[in-house]
């Protein structure tokens, strides 16, 4: 087995296809509507996309990992609601009420980590416990009811997060840079460094990790809380941007971020993650979604674009995946 | 009084050791022992209680009863970490690797070189590289297979030669072959014969168990013979015996010889 040339390593990686995807998703809506590439469409495409690509990028690592966290929707949702719950009853100043329901989150990312790997309930019967826990405490703590967000206004806090600012043609949002900043970091993570091999290796044999020394219930654990952080901190920048803490926001987001995760090549089964195939993902589904309603076709058809290239893709990663070990 | 020679204990002592899976005997009362920087062959037909011995110290089963002892302390051995935290290296077809991951990975996984001046534990992937290369030459691996090549993509002798260049890599004390030089080919074959005869000169002691008893032969210091979950010869010098004389020991067809007085090591 000689080293491979440049060309053929490209070919071989799993971000491959969705990048062609990609490419060719952006082409069909801008040629049939040139619009779709206006200062004003890619700025609005961008806010959305990050708050979803957050979450993603931390369900890439705990996916690796061989978990998953169904309970990031409602943790997106019941964060902003506590935060502003404690701010607007004057508890406390903003800033503390951001820690607070930050800390919060990560001691509910703590739990599902202790009861996946200390109790050995699949991850997937805990966080889908977790996440009517979380998304009934909104509710509850709430009426039902939206919080007032609308004293975010002048808040440094709030302008860090979510402040916006004209960049030539385009009025860009802080998250953006939150989002390429942990898609760096966690790329790196995962890449670069011993606690990116654990990842792989708890998810890949976590038997042959644990006879090696790997410290495999404490990587997940953390991965989890990391999870719960990222989700309460995502649903917080989307609640100062839309002025608005619904207790019912971010239902349905779990399946979108895993769908993402998957698309972009990321294995279900753990063991094989990547943040470059993770940010396409979280694009395909970002740009498919504000696309097909620029070029008019109904906004209730999206779910049929999405399932069909959820299915598309896991059929060509497979594909790859059987080439690739044909040799063997 | 002893001899101080006598008196030296050896790396491992297993006393008593009886392990039964529901009513099938696989082992009783099996006393084994290992010296410092001797290879032992254990020899015998399928289902003699080879494995079963093997796993027993490497913790991938619990015996129902018997002692363990390293270099006179007696330890409990209750799962593979346990194991490998004493020293002792077992190496299975490709159940300790992980497929997904790259061989210089695999080889370091667990014990991973850090860049010194890293950000977040940062992984010294050149050296690693490097070191990995180096390894797959010694283990016989004469193709020039990049080290990032995912254990998925390689052939089962390929594996069990990285599974060999870790024990290798990071001292164990006693590394045990299972069966190694099954499903290999010649070249891969003579590289884990190569590696089992250096073991000794670097300081380790190894238990290799093979269904071809000439490569037992060539490598091994001492040959133990289990029949029907027991030991029937402890003391086999392969260079005092001949292959056909252990043959009938195996089959049952022959008494153990006496045991040579003068053990080596
Ligand atoms: N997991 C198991 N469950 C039940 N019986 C087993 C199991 N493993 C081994 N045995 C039995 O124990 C005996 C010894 O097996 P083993 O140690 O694998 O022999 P060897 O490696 O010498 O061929 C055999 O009779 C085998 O059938
Ligand atoms: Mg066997």
């Amino acid at each position: 087995m000689p080293e491979r040339s440049l060309l053929e390593r490209l070919i071989a990686r799993p971000e491959l296809g969705p990048l062609v995807l990609l490419i060719l998703e952006i082409g069909v809506f801008w040629a049939i509507n040139p619009d779709f590439l206006s200062p004003q469409n890619i700025a609005n495409t961008l806010a959305f996309t990050v708050e979803l690509g957050l979450i993603a990028l931390s369900m890439t690592l705990l996916m690796t990992s061989g978990e998953f966290d169904l309970s990031v929707g409602s943790l997106f949702g019941f964060a902003p609601v506590l935060m502003w719950t404690l701010f607007n009853a004057g508890a406390t100043s903003l800033e503390i009420a951001f820690v607070i329901a930050v800390v919060v989150a990560a001691l509910i990312g703590l739990v599902n980590g202790l009861f996946v790997t200390r109790l050995k309930i699949p991850s997937f019967l805990v966080t889908l416990g977790m996440l009517l826990v979380v998304r009934g405490t909104a509710l509850f703590i709430t009426d039902g009811f939206p919080q007032r967000t609308w004293s975010a206004e002048g808040q440094w806090l709030a302008e860090t997060l979510v402040g916006d600012f004209q960049l030539g043609p385009f009025r860009l949002y802080m998250s953006l840079f939150w989002f390429a900043a942990a898609a760096l970091i966690l790329g790196y993570i995962l890449t670069q460094t011993r606690a990116g091999n654990w990842i792989q290796a708890s998810g890949g044999n976590p038997a042959a990790a644990l006879a090696r020394g790997v410290n495999v219930t404490g990587t997940k654990i953390r991965l989890f809380m990391l999870s719960a952080t990222m989700a309460a901190f995502a649903g917080i920048i989307s609640s100062i941007r839309t002025s608005a803490a619904n207790p019912n926001s971010g239902t349905g987001y779990e399946l979108e971020v895993i769908a993402m995760v998957v698309i972009g090549g990321t294995a279900l089964s753990g063991g094989r993650g990547t943040i470059i195939g993770t940010v396409l993902g979280v694009f395909i589904l970002r740009v498919m979604r504000n696309g097909i309603v620029l070029i008019g076709v109904p906004g209730l058809a999206y779910n049929i674009f999405i399932g069909v290239i959820i299915l598309g893709m896991m059929a060509l990663h497979s594909w790859l995946e059987r080439r690739h070990h044909a040799g063997t | 009084m002893q001899a101080p020679e006598a008196m030296a204990e050896p790396l491992i002592r297993m006393a008593q050791i009886s392990k039964s899976y529901g009513n099938v005997q696989a082992l009783q009362d099996v006393d084994f022992e290992v010296r410092e920087r001797e290879i032992v062959g254990l020899l015998g037909d399928n289902g003699a209680g080879k494995s079963t011995l093997i796993k027993v110290l490497s913790g991938a089963v619990r015996a129902t009863s018997g002692k363990i002892y390293i270099r006179g302390q007696q330890v409990e051995i209750r799962n593979t970490t346990d194991a490998i935290a004493h020293g002792i290296e077992t190496i299975y077809q490709d159940s300790a690797l992980v497929t997904q991951l790259s061989i210089a990975r695999n080889l370091f996984l667990g014990r991973e070189p850090i860049m010194a001046p890293g950000f977040l534990n940062r992984m010294d992937q050149a050296a690693m590289a490097t070191v990995a290369r180096d390894l797959l030459r010694q283990v016989g691996i004469e193709k020039n297979i990049p080290p990032d090549t995912p254990i998925s993509a390689l052939s089962g002798g390929e594996r069990q030669a990285v599974a060999i260049a870790r024990a290798m890599h990071f001292d164990s004390d006693l590394i045990i072959l299972d069966e190694p030089t099954n499903n290999l080919g010649v070249a891969e074959t003579q590289g884990v014969l190569r590696f089992v005869r250096s073991a000794r000169d670097s300081g380790h002691s190894c238990i290799f168990i093979a269904h071809n008893i000439h490569h037992v032969f060539q490598v091994v210091d001492r040959i133990v013979v289990m029949r029907r979950g027991r030991v029937v010869a402890d003391a086999i010098d392969p260079r005092q015996t001949s292959v056909e004389a252990v043959e009938q020991v195996i089959t049952g067809m022959a008494h153990a010889p006496a045991s040579a007085p003068a053990r080596p090591g």
